[in-house]
């Protein structure tokens, strides 16, 4: 025990000050506002016009991504994300997302308006633009990629899937040339993230679609030649090498144009560099090879360092969307054998509030952020991440109290003997295991931090990092689980997506999965809530009713606690200082304008 | 017509033991723990109907003894099937065979080109100052591991700037004349090559020595000695055919390593060769793919073990008569 406190006191003591800098430092960074580009009309034609200063045409900017590579450059094949990350820099859609306010913004669409019931979407498109073959690009290519593809059930339908409402599909009508309409079968709010998929050009993925869903799902696959390439977005695909790199050329075609008038973007040539490995990346960085790098934990202190004399800038961008929570199993029900998943004993503990609000309040979050993250990190309360649009900054973060949480405990009865170990009322010595999957170092120093925390409670804690695998199936399938160190990457921009974890009979339900035949079976009270909560959000159509909605489902987490949220990670970007029109966001990244990104002096 | 006959058979006996390899290899990945679809799992936004889609894609629906099966009928019609995400297995592997045939070839040209030599010179000047020398040098080239030796060259490819840090080609490989295409990837083959050089030249001298002073303790090399030939004919014409023997054997090993003997470096170095795709697919258990590799790798070794064979034959008249 002492041991461990003075370990802990060592480790704090290690962390170089120079980290701690970097997180408040580069806040500043934020704070340049982005001009957000405007629609202008010239000649009949509705550009979109950059309202970023003035910058050079040529040049390149070589980027990474790490992996093996796309598997396809087809916007409605790709399952992951170097491949979706690819076809996005080809296809655009007809929204795309604001980076700094999260509000959806018009790309192909020049604007858009609901109808007061919230169901219909009327999309009024730009007239005079054209696909980087030269076609113009017009309501039916619109009505045909949702119609004849997604709806139609080609290529990835997780999409399609994600936007049946109560079974039925949303449909897509043409008015005129320049006019779509979606109708959604009731209001749903999510509806509106899911237009900035990519739209296709008819009449080159028409042929595909008239092959069957077999031919398309090998249409625009990495073997295709660059010039079959039809494209919207700032860039379409040169050369791709296996395995080395896929290279982009300016799109003449493409619909943004600055102050000046000239047409956009001003890079000759955007290149992403295929790496394998993050060692490698770092190396490729440092021997200039690359322009721009995404930066981890130790090597955030080393570059900050270097900073000063070098070519480069750091950006921080806020905390990620990933988080890192320690879950509770609060199942109490019995398998088909009559078999509690879950110890009764320990039911009892964990169903007991005080007892959660004890670990919550001795989780010491500020030193895993320092030692585990390397103080690239944040430490969180909530469901939402911290650069959720949707976060409830009404619940404040607390630190640790371990006296307090010891009160809590002696509410429930819990008691402690000489040694210092916990016993419930009943005289059970408070034991149980906590999981996370081996291999993750960063989750398997977590586990052993909470544990060391847990045991000044005089818990006794036994912490079993399991293969992934193993650890899915007692999270989805066998429920025989006590406490586990998980992540999880949510949207920042549509809570709704994380209902399969909220929802009482959700597939991701883990702190309480109940089995489909189960139902909704003992359902708490405020899960019941939980459940209320989204399906209300989901059909509220105003951001303000849905942030209501919203808040009081991070309230209900907060305080419930089935969930105890540790941190998420803090993005750390590296560029070079050539690159001009740089504006870093947490929801954007740093090249989210990269047809305004030019190369200075 | 003897000598036809026993490749005939040596063929024939391959393929219960090809059938054998693909066996155990099969039911080793589909009976480790890896679940290709536990990542799809614990993603909130996927259904549990695309996850069942999946399943029924990749065949996992079915007991492993079908999928062997399915697996079994395609591969022997020639088929190596699809990965897991919907790439043929035989496109995948012909981008990447000829950038590691690539490497490795010339590995082996250098190191035999090298290495033979400096083992015959070594074993002729044994116990001078030469033969100490490069026993040093050859004794640390077999200590260094390839994966360390690798890192560390590309630490000095970064701070002096002279080489590139992994990869094939450059960016603007493209945009290159012919000369300076070629001139960009010896630049880049500079390091890998020189990391796998070493190590195997190591190996491969010190087996030609030690052959070649075997040889030249024997009877009939002090005889021919005794006899009064001049010395360029006793090592060259007399000791050196003989010597070479093993090294044959040696070289059916090298063939089998062509596609695969790289694969660490490769990783590090980041070369676009097979290395790195293997790796990818064992860690999503792509069966497709592993098992195109696995097998692969083993008909390349019996190829090799064959040829090396053979080859024996035509120099060791000693095998002809026993055959």
């Amino acid at each position: 025990m002492i041991i461990g406190v003075l370990c802990k006191a060592c480790l704090v003591k290690d962390v170089p000050t120079s980290s701690k800098n970097t997180t408040s430092s580069t806040e500043n960074s934020l704070a340049q506002t982005y001009p957000t580009p405007k629609n202008v009309t010239i000649d009949g034609i509705d550009y979109l016009q950059s309202q970023a200063p003035i910058g050079k045409f040529g040049g390149e900017l070589i980027s990474s991504t790490l992996g093996e590579g796309p598997k396809t450059f087809n916007p409605f094949n790709s399952k992951d994300n170097t491949s979706s990350t690819m076809s996005a820099v080809m296809y655009d859609g007809l929204l795309s997302t604001n980076p700094v306010t999260g509000q959806p913004s018009p790309k192909l669409a020049k604007s858009y308006s609901i109808s007061p019931d919230g169901k219909t979407y009327t999309f009024e498109l730009r007239k005079g633009i054209h696909w980087s073959d030269g076609k113009p690009i017009t309501a039916d290519d619109i009505v045909f990629t949702w119609n004849d593809i997604i709806f139609a059930g080609y290529g990835d339908t997780s999409l399609r899937d994600s936007i049946v409402i109560e079974g039925k599909l949303p449909t897509v009508r043409k008015i005129d040339n320049y006019t779509v309409e979606f109708t959604t079968p009731k209001p749903y709010a999510p509806f509106i993230r899911v237009l900035s998929a990519s739209i296709a050009p008819k009449h080159i993925f028409m042929p595909a679609i008239k092959k069957g869903k077999k031919y398309f799902d090998s249409f625009l696959s990495t073997n295709t030649k660059p010039e079959d390439f039809v494209v919207s977005g700032a860039f379409k695909l040169k050369e791709y090498v296996p395995a080395q790199r896929v290279v982009f050329e300016k799109n003449p075609n493409y619909y943004e144009i600055n102050t000046n008038g000239d047409k956009l973007p001003y890079l000759e040539r955007l290149i992403y560099l295929i790496v394998g490995d993050q060692n490698n990346e770092v190396l490729k960085f440092e021997a200039k090879e690359l322009d721009v790098i995404g930066l981890q934990g130790a090597k955030v202190a080393r570059y900050k360092s270097l900073e000063p004399h070098s070519d480069f800038k750091l950006h921080n961008l806020g905390p990620t969307n990933g988080t890192m929570y320690l879950s509770v199993n609060l199942n109490n029900r019995k398998d088909k054998d009559g078999k509690y998943y879950v110890n009764p004993t320990k039911q009892k503990w964990f169903n007991d509030i005080n007892f959660r609000t004890a670990i919550d309040y001795t989780i010491d979050r500020r030193n895993m952020v320092f030692n585990i993250a390397n103080g690239i990190g944040a430490p969180l309360h909530t469901p939402e991440s911290l650069n959720s649009i949707y976060l409830n900054k009404e619940l404040k973060a607390f630190e640790k109290d371990t006296q307090k949480a010891k009160e809590y405990l002696e509410k429930s009865g819990f008691y402690t003997d000489k040694k210092g170990h916990l016993y419930d009322k009943e005289n059970n010595r408070v034991e149980f295991d906590l999981y996370t999957n081996a291999g993750n170092t960063e989750r398997e120093a977590i586990g052993v931090m909470v544990k060391q925390d847990l045991e000044e409670l005089g818990m006794k804690v036994n912490f079993k990092p399991i293969e992934f695998n193993s650890l899915v199936n007692k999270l989805v399938s066998t429920f025989d689980w006590d406490m586990v160190i998980m992540g999880l990457t949510g949207s920042p921009l549509e809570p709704n997506g994380g209902k399969n974890v909220w929802l009482s009979n959700g597939r991701l339900h883990m702190f309480n999965m109940r089995t489909p035949e189960e139902g909704k079976a003992n359902i708490l009270p405020w899960e019941k809530e939980l459940d209320e909560i989204f399906d209300k959000g989901a059909l509220a159509t105003k951001f303000e009713d849905r942030k209501k909605y919203y808040d009081r489902y991070q309230e209900i987490i907060y305080e419930q606690r089935p969930m105890i949220y540790i941190y998420s990670p803090v993005v750390i970007m590296a560029i070079r200082d050539k690159f001009k029109n740089i504006y870093p966001s947490s929801l954007g990244g740093i090249t989210h304008n990269i047809e305004e990104i030019y190369i200075g002096e | 017509m003897e000598t036809f006959k026993y490749i005939l058979k040596r063929i024939i006996q391959t393929i219960p033991l090809l059938i054998m390899v693909s066996i155990i290899s099969f039911f080793i990945i589909r009976l480790s723990p890896v679940d290709p679809l536990a990542e799809l799992k614990l993603n909130p936004s996927i259904s549990p109907e695309t996850v069942e889609a999946e399943r029924q894609r990749l065949g996992l629906d079915k007991p492993i003894i079908v999928q062997y099966g399915k697996w079994a009928i395609s591969f022997v019609q020639g088929d190596l099937g699809v990965t897991s995400n919907g790439e043929k297995v035989s496109q995948k592997l012909k981008e990447r065979i000829p950038n590691t045939l690539l490497l490795t070839s010339l590995v082996i040209l250098l190191t035999w080109l090298v290495g033979v030599p400096l083992g015959i010179i070594a074993a002729v000047k044994w116990k001078t100052n030469f033969d100490r020398i490069l026993t040093v040098l050859t004794s640390i080239g077999m200590a260094i591991p390839s994966f360390f030796f690798a890192v560390l060259l590309l630490l000095f490819a970064v701070k002096t700037g002279w080489f590139p840090i992994g990869g094939l080609t450059s960016p603007n490989f493209a945009d290159m004349t012919f000369g300076q295409k070629f001139l960009d990837i010896t630049h880049h083959l500079i390091l890998p090559v020189f990391v796998l050089f070493t190590i195997s030249l190591a190996g491969l001298q010190r087996q030609m020595r030690a052959n070649m002073l075997d040889v030249l303790d024997s009877d009939y090399v002090k005889f021919a000695r005794a006899k009064g030939l001049p010395e360029h004919l006793v090592i060259y014409k007399h000791a050196l055919r003989n010597a070479v023997n093993p090294m044959i054997t040696l070289l059916g090993f090298e063939f089998a390593g062509l596609l695969s003997g790289a694969a660490l470096t490769e990783y590090v170095f980041q070369y676009p060769g097979l290395g790195r795709l293997i790796l990818e697919a064992v860690l999503k258990s792509d069966i497709n793919l592993v098992m195109a590799s696995l097998m692969m790798g083993a008909v390349m070794l019996i190829v090799g073990n064959l040829i090396a064979d053979i080859l024996l034959i035509i120099t060791d008249p000693r095998i002809r008569v026993k055959s």
